[in-house]
This record gives structure tokens, C-alpha cells and sequence, in this order.
């Protein structure tokens, strides 16, 4: 034999200073005074299940790596591969110096003023891999728990379990030097049931932790279990306006899809809902806040720093349902005189996204209508329960403000829920957003961020006849 | 260790690799592998934005890696890796091996025969990548649309345009000998806008694409997408919601085809039969939609977004009735599927990259023309809606399927009257494609890109005019 069983796979390292000196030779070489990278590299590994067999078990090892270059006009280019052997960034170098002869004089990026300032402390603690087998071992055992839940759980059709170790550095030759290290671990069941003579119908939950042996597997089970089997009794629902109860993930899912409402670089470039006046106008019911918080402990896989070094950082986007800050790179900061804001990539030019929502009440507001209990009983057409959103790539208009999303979720009339046997919900997300009723019960901890349900009147429902 | 010194293993891919893969084939079938596949690519990417009248972003990439693959039985592993040293894909085979409880061994060659001769199926491709539009030009003629579209546009409030071309060089090696190479070259060109007048707004985008024609962006007539998305966004800006309900509807050809792709073509994949997520799997000889429907699937289309000379196993592509007058005829499949499912290989396995195995995706798809005129198909309906050009879709693990409807009209005694927006089409494959009545005979194709299981590949959609009978619309 020449090697061993090797089933876990072999971490991969990035040397900041090592890759620094190397830059630092290349650039000389090649006349760059000024320029910034970014690069990354992880190992992964991932199993799929059917029916009690592995379906696949897949690992990874990819590198990445982002340079841009300042040219002598002040212009800036840039150039990705996964190439990091001397040679790889050579050719990255001068493949960026060539593109800064395209670069854009009225929109220059340039380094983060904060790329050199102390980053937030987050507590991640790195967990060792666990052998692949072990994981295919784990996946079975929750494929099989699942199915064994109803007897109309037949498959879970969509199932992982994942394990990644990876490190992101960002460098820029006025020295600034940020890295960060990370194990991440993720599970999900996606199960389908069928009856006989009805349509089949699925459900199912995801699950983030650092390591493998940190994941809420049974929990994960249970909610997926739980979600399929409270669809198996459906019926079709009555086109119509309803009074809707978003779930946590639902509701973040439309916060998210149209997060250009909160981004600068949107506004600059004309394609959000919002333009430069709209700070301290009202956006929504004056009893709703939203932050945009990376650092929060519930966020798994945070990062310390975005992509031009800045450090991450909590930030009011809506207080009292007033429009307070935007998300900002360095370049639009820059614009509107203002610090970045820690919500960068890396670019010729530079993206700009949120990190991790906290929806709620504002303090001191009392949240809306109190009480709200949808188990409490609903005027005769009753409620919608919109459990989660689907397809928002294509039903979601963003720069017009509308969406028409088909989902999951239940009618509740007189505290009974029954599955909606097929349903699309549109609206307009000022609508939504100045149409909140008030919150839920306790904010909860998702993968994209804290929020309770939200109780928002007078949505279009379509039902499938 | 990722950054090293090392020199670079950034080669062409060609039969030289021979002497590296074949002690890697035969290690993996000595430890008891059914099968050994390695693929192999090299890639280099440019991206070039244009916005109102200046270039704001031009971002090229390359890179190259391996993805290795082992069967053993039902079951297979896969590993990834941008290292392509020797140790490095020793590593990944050891791993690949190591999830299915095998161990390498140096000792003979398994039943490893070695590879066949090299099938190049790029060696006339050579110059492609070199024939494509210098960065000057490719800049020159985005700009050259932005102002197109400000020409011919009203309350344009913002103007873009897109450029990307992906080339890709690969090369596939098993155990079972197979030993192929293919260069590919993908380029598409993208104009949107956003027009806004007052609270009205609308935003129309279309995207254009070809596959080995390298001078795809000269021949590009940029002043008549222009005046096609000028058109599209001006009737918009002032369109009502559209009313939702249950209606017939008559899709146009081209995009419309993405219809047939989300609600019928990905229940078609031997990926769909694996999980147990198609109602069509025991169909193959039964009706499953009208009579008036036969679909194609191939990779032959000259130019088309997804055609191919050879899927990424290695498999030459074919031409694949997948409906005929309604009846089910086959599946879509890929090694893993005819291995898992018996349906026989259609060279219709695809991943967007290293990083992903090889999965059954459909290549170029669409429905066949039928023997009306588009006047026809409207002048049938007495109230329903009229899908000019569609947006994505999707379909879910209970072959629920939606998609968007970028402009739409009101079909009112068998007329088309006022633009409508915010239309969203659902259903079910299994009840929706018995309602499609009628075709027309204007089958034409456009190009998009589909996400799956292996990631994103290119891929074209099509279709005539057709009529369903009765679609659920959403709306408001």
C-alpha cells in the first residue's frame, strides 16, 4: 500500500506575509506602486443520501485569489484566478495592470481608511473535520429518523451534511493585513410525502454550527418532519387580499431581496427605490427598526472584515420605520461623506450587500398591535401563514419595488391551519413595509438573520384552481 | 500548501497529459473502483460592464483544476482540486477512493486497458480564444449600445450593457478508456434598462448568446436590441398589475420556451428519476401532454448557447426526442444516471465547472413548431393573457413550477389590447402540459443559463408560439 485511507481532507493554508513578499517582488517588477488582493481557500467536504445508501460524498480543495492594481493615472484594474503559483500572479498582476486602462476616472475606488483599524473580537471557534464516513454515518441516521416520522414521508429527496475550513486574507501595499480563519458546518432535509390520491407535498430545515458535532441535528429532523406532515392536509385557497403572518425566514427573504433599498451602491447608481434624500424620511410603520448586524453571535460564519478590510459592524439601517443609514464601500462613502460602513467586496468596481438582519420592534414603540396570536381566532376569511418564500430570483422586481412569489404556507381560520394547496404572494415591498400589523412572539435566530413574525394586512393571494 | 513557488501547472491540456493520468486510472481501478473519470479544464473569463456612457468594471479571470471522480458499485465520490501536480491529484484520487472505503494500491493495473487514442474535438479551435474581440473593442461596441439606448429610449433612467465570454479547454479521462479534449467558447451580450416617469417604473433586459463563434460581439447588431428593449420598457412603464386568476394564455417563442424547461424538461433528467422527484419515471411510452406537443433536446444547434461536441464525460452529443405527439419517449442521462436509472447515456452530462460532477442537464430544448400561425393562437382566446417575454422561473421537489412574466398583454376577444405587469405563471408539469393545444410555426431559440445540481451550464431554450389551455396566473 502506498497511502492511507484518507477520508478526511488535508487543510490548506494561506501565509499572509509569505503571499505579501510575493506581491510586493511582482509589483516591483512590473512598475505597480499601489495595489490590493484578496484570496481565500477552503476544504470541503459533503454527503447525500437515498434511501439509506450514500447518493454522493464530495470533497474540495479550491483557492482563489483577487488582485487590483493602481496604474499611473490613478486608474484601477483587476483580475481573479485560482492560479497561485508565482507565475499565476504575475499574470494576474499585468492582467490587472492592462485592465486599468479601462478603468473608470469618475468612480475610483481606493483603500479603506479603515482597513487598518482594530477588527471586532467574534467568538468562532474552529472545530476539527470529521472523516467523511462519519458524516455519510450521521446524514443516514437523520434520512432514516425523518423517514420513520409519518408513513407519508417516502423520500427526503434534497439532503447534506457539509463541513468547510477556510481563510480569507486581504492585503494592500500601504500594509494593512487582515485574516481570518473559519469551520463551518451545515445540514439540510428537504423531505417529500405522499398520500394516495393527493398531490405529494414537502417541507423541510436547515441547520448552521461551527463544526459538525455542534449541529442541531435532531432539531433539524424534527422541524423538517414537522413541516411535511402539517402539508399533507391541504386544500386550495380563495383568490383574494388577506391579512399575512410572515414567518422569520420569509420575511428576511424579502428584506434581503430587496436589501437595494439600504445600499448605496444602488442608489448611486439608480436602481433603488431610494435616492439620497431618503435618509430620515419614513419607510415604514414608525413601530419597526432594522440592523444590519454581522457581528451577531447567531450569525455563523461571520467575517471580521469585508472585502476591502474594513472592519464589520452593526449599523441602523431603519429606526422607528425611518430610513437612517445606507451599506457603504469605501468608494461610496467616499460620495456621500460618510465611513465605510464594513459592507464591501472587491472590485474595479466595488459591490456592496448586507451581512445579517435584525428585524423587531423599535425600543420603546410598544411593536405595533399587541397580542397578536393567530391561534386566537381571524374573521371569516382568515389568515395566511407564509411559511417560506420561493423563486425570488424571478419573482422579484427589485427597482420597481414588487413581487409575486409563489409559497409555502397555511389558511388559520378560527385557530385551525390548513396547508395551501398552491399559492403566489404579491404586493409592493413600501406596501409591506408600511402595512405592518406588529410582530409575533420571540425573535428568532435564522441563517440570514433575527427576526419574529410579522403580521402584514391586505397582501394578494392567488390561489391554484 | 496552496501559495507556492512552484512553476505552474497552467498547461494546455492535450495527449501529453497521457503519461500523468494513466498511473492515476490504474491506481484507482487497482484499488477496486468500477471506474476512474477524471476531468480536467483550463479557463479564461472577461467580464465588461458598461453603464449610461462610460466602462465601469472589467474583470477578467483564469484558472484551472481537476474534478475526480470514482464509482464503486451505485455509489461514487468526487474531489475537487486546483492543484494539478502530480501529489496534488494523487491526493484527490486518495481521497475520491477513501469515501468509498478503498485504499490506493501500486500494485497492478486493475483491469485498466489504458486510454484510447486522444479524441480532439478541439484541435480546429485552436485560434478561438485569439479571434475574439480585443478588451478596445469589446468596450468600443457595449458603449456603442448604452448609446443606442439612449437614442431610442424615453425616460431611461438607467442604461446598461454586459459582455462576458467564458472559454474553456477540457479534457476527460476514465478507466474504461475514454480520452477526449474539447475547447468551448461561450460569449453573450446584455442590454437592460430601467425607465421610470413618476412613480411608474419598469425594467427590461435581454441577453444574447452563441457558442464558437468568435466574432459574435462584431457581428452583434446593437441598435436592434436597443430598439427591442426600448420598445419592451416603454409599453411597461405604464402597465397595469395584471388581474390574478386562472385564464388560458398564449407564451411567445423564443424565451417562452422556458416554460417547457422548468415545468417539463428538468422533470425529464435522470437526476429528477434518481431522487424520486419526477411523476413522469414510469411513463416512458405513456401520453404525459397534449398531442400537439413534441420536444426536442440536443447539442447539435450551430452556434446554439448549449450546444456542445462533446458533453463533459466525454460523450459526443446527440439529438434526443423527449416528446413525441405527447408521448414520452426518453430521459435525459449521464453516466451516473444510466448506472443508477438504466436509461441510456444522451451525451447530456454537464457541470458548470471542476468543482461540481457531471449531472444530466439539458442542452439546447425546445418545442417543436406545429402548423398554426401566432394569429391564430390569440385569435382562439376570449379573455386571457399573452406572455410576450418571460423572466426565470424554477421548479420545486414536488414538480410545482413558476415563472415570471416580463411584459405581458391582455388578450381580450381573440385580441391582444393593454400591456399588463407583476403576472407570475404556476402549476404542475403533470397538469399543464396536457393543456398546451396548440403551436405555431415560429420556432425559434434564445439563449439563457441554467442552475442545478452541477452549477450553472449554458444552455438554450425555445419554442413556437403556443396556447395553454388554462395556466393559474398571480398577480394582484
Amino acid at each position: 500500500m502506498t497511502s492511507s485511507n484518507t477520508t478526511t481532507p488535508n487543510a490548506t493554508t494561506l501565509n499572509a506575509e509569505t503571499l505579501r513578499s510575493r506581491l510586493e517582488h511582482l509589483a516591483a517588477r512590473h512598475g505597480i506602486g499601489q495595489w490590493d488582493l484578496g484570496a481565500s481557500c477552503s476544504t470541503d467536504t459533503s454527503v447525500q443520501v437515498d434511501r439509506g445508501e450514500a447518493k454522493q460524498m464530495k470533497g474540495a480543495q479550491r483557492s482563489a485569489i483577487t488582485v487590483r492594481v493602481w496604474n499611473g493615472d490613478g486608474l484601477v484594474g483587476i483580475t481573479s484566478t485560482s492560479d497561485l503559483s508565482d507565475s499565476g500572479l504575475e499574470k494576474a498582476l499585468s492582467g490587472a495592470k492592462a485592465a486599468s486602462a479601462f478603468g473608470n476616472p469618475d468612480d475610483t475606488p481606493a483603500f479603506s481608511p479603515l482597513a487598518t483599524a482594530p477588527l471586532p473580537a467574534l467568538e468562532q471557534p474552529i472545530q476539527p473535520a470529521r472523516p467523511i464516513l462519519e458524516l455519510l454515518d450521521t446524514l443516514k441516521q437523520a434520512e432514516r429518523a425523518l423517514l420513520e416520522r409519518h408513513g407519508a414521508i417516502s423520500t427526503v429527496p434534497y439532503n447534506g451534511l457539509a463541513q468547510r475550513r477556510s481563510e480569507r486574507v486581504y492585503l494592500n501595499s500601504d500594509g494593512a493585513c487582515r485574516e481570518q480563519r473559519l469551520s463551518t458546518a451545515s445540514l439540510y432535509l428537504y423531505a417529500r410525502a405522499e398520500e394516495t390520491g393527493r398531490k405529494p407535498r414537502s417541507g423541510g430545515s436547515v441547520r448552521l454550527a461551527y463544526g459538525v458535532d455542534d449541529l442541531d441535528v435532531a432539531g433539524c429532523i424534527s422541524e423538517a418532519a414537522e413541516r411535511t406532515i402539517s402539508h399533507l392536509n391541504y386544500a386550495p385557497i380563495d383568490t383574494g387580499h388577506y391579512t399575512c403572518v410572515f414567518s422569520p425566514e420569509a420575511f428576511l427573504d424579502l428584506v434581503g431581496a430587496f436589501s437595494s433599498l439600504f445600499n448605496a451602491r444602488a442608489v448611486l447608481d439608480g436602481v433603488s427605490l431610494s435616492s439620497r434624500d431618503s435618509l430620515g424620511q419614513a419607510l415604514a410603520v414608525p413601530f419597526l427598526s432594522i440592523h444590519d448586524n454581522g457581528l451577531h453571535p447567531g450569525n455563523i460564519g461571520a467575517s471580521s472584515f469585508d472585502g476591502e478590510g474594513t472592519p464589520t459592524r452593526r449599523l441602523a439601517l431603519l429606526e422607528d420605520g425611518i430610513l437612517r443609514h445606507f451599506l457603504h464601500s469605501e468608494a461610496t462613502a467616499r460620495a456621500f461623506g460618510v465611513a465605510p460602513t464594513g459592507h464591501a467586496g472587491l472590485g474595479a468596481k466595488v459591490s456592496v450587500g448586507p451581512d445579517w438582519f435584525e428585524v423587531g420592534p423599535s425600543p420603546g414603540s410598544g411593536g405595533g398591535q399587541q397580542g397578536l396570536d393567530r391561534t386566537g381566532g381571524s374573521d371569516g376569511r382568515g389568515l395566511v401563514l407564509i411559511d417560506s418564500l420561493s423563486a425570488l430570483h424571478a419573482g422579484v422586481k427589485a427597482s420597481q419595488g414588487s413581487f409575486s412569489l409563489p409559497f409555502d404556507g397555511w389558511l388559520i381560520r378560527d385557530g385551525e391551519a390548513r396547508s395551501i394547496e398552491a399559492a403566489t404572494v404579491a404586493g409592493d415591498i413600501r406596501q409591506v413595509l408600511q402595512g405592518i400589523i406588529g410582530f409575533e412572539g420571540e425573535a428568532k435566530i435564522t441563517p440570514d438573520g433575527l427576526c419574529p413574525h410579522v403580521w402584514v394586512e391586505g397582501l394578494s393571494i392567488t390561489g391554484e384552481a | 500548501m496552496v501559495v507556492s513557488t512552484a512553476a505552474p501547472v497552467l498547461q494546455q491540456l492535450d495527449a501529453s497529459w497521457t503519461s500523468r493520468l494513466e498511473p492515476l486510472l490504474a491506481a484507482g481501478q487497482a484499488a477496486g473502483a468500477d471506474l476512474v473519470e477524471v476531468f480536467l479544464e483550463r479557463t479564461d473569463h472577461l467580464g465588461v460592464l458598461a453603464e449610461q456612457d462610460d466602462i465601469t468594471s472589467v474583470s477578467p479571470a483564469f484558472g484551472m483544476g481537476a474534478g475526480l471522480r470514482v464509482f464503486r458499485g451505485l455509489r461514487d465520490g468526487f474531489v475537487s482540486t486546483n492543484d494539478l501536480s502530480a501529489a496534488g491529484l494523487l491526493d484527490a484520487l486518495d481521497q475520491a477512493l477513501g469515501m468509498l472505503g478503498l485504499e490506493r494500491s501500486s500494485l497492478g493495473r486493475g483491469s485498466f486497458a489504458g486510454l484510447a487514442p486522444l479524441r480532439d474535438h478541439g484541435d480546429t479551435k485552436a485560434d478561438w480564444l485569439a479571434r475574439c474581440p480585443e478588451l478596445a473593442d469589446a468596450t468600443g461596441r457595449l458603449l456603442q449600445g448604452t448609446a443606442a439606448l439612449q437614442r431610442q429610449g424615453k425616460h431611461l433612467q438607467v442604461r446598461r450593457g454586459s459582455y462576458a465570454r467564458d472559454w474553456q479547454e477540457v479534457l476527460v479521462a476514465a478507466s474504461d478508456g475514454t480520452f477526449a479534449r474539447d475547447v468551448r467558447l461561450h460569449q453573450s451580450l446584455g442590454l437592460s434598462v430601467l425607465a421610470a416617469d413618476g412613480d411608474h417604473r419598469s425594467s427590461i433586459g435581454r441577453r444574447y448568446g452563441s457558442q464558437g463563434r468568435p466574432e459574435h460581439l462584431l457581428r452583434w447588431d446593437g441598435e436592434a436590441s436597443a430598439r427591442e428593449v426600448c420598445d419592451s420598457a416603454s409599453t411597461m412603464l405604464y402597465a397595469d398589475y395584471v388581474e390574478a386568476g386562472q385564464m388560458p394564455a398564449v407564451l411567445a417563442n423564443r424565451f417562452g420556451g422556458v416554460i417547457f424547461h422548468e415545468a417539463c424538461g428538468h422533470l425529464l433528467e435522470t437526476t429528477q428519476v434518481e431522487r424520486g422527484t419526477t411523476p413522469f419515471a414510469e411513463m416512458v411510452g405513456e401520453p404525459i401532454a397534449h398531442e400537439a406537443v413534441t420536444a426536442i433536446d440536443e447539442g447539435l444547434s450551430d452556434g446554439a448557447f448549449g450546444s456542445l461536441s462533446m458533453d463533459d464525460e466525454g460523450m459526443e452529443p446527440q439529438r434526443t426526442v423527449l416528446i413525441e405527439n405527447g408521448v414520452l419517449k426518453r430521459f435525459l442521462s449521464d453516466r451516473a444516471g444510466e448506472l443508477r436509472t438504466g436509461h441510456g447515456r444522451t451525451g447530456s452530462g454537464r457541470r458548470q465547472s471542476h468543482n461540481f460532477a457531471a449531472a444530466s442537464r439539458m442542452r439546447n430544448t425546445y418545442i417543436a413548431a406545429g402548423p398554426h400561425t401566432p394569429d391564430d393562437l390569440i385569435a382562439s382566446v376570449d379573455r386571457g393573457l399573452y406572455c410576450k417575454s418571460m423572466g426565470g422561473g424554477s421548479v420545486g421537489p414536488t414538480g410545482q413550477f413558476n415563472f415570471a412574466v416580463e411584459e405581458g398583454y391582455l388578450i381580450e376577444n381573440g385580441q391582444l389590447t393593454k400591456p399588463v405587469k407583476g403576472a407570475t405563471l404556476i402549476g404542475e408539469a403533470k397538469e399543464v402540459m396536457p393543456r398546451i393545444s396548440m403551436c405555431a410555426n415560429d420556432l425559434d431559440l434564445a439563449a439563457g443559463f441554467c442552475g442545478s445540481v452541477s452549477g450553472s451550464v449554458f444552455v438554450t431554450v425555445g419554442q413556437p408560439h403556443i396556447k395553454v389551455e388554462s395556466i393559474t396566473v398571480g398577480g394582484r
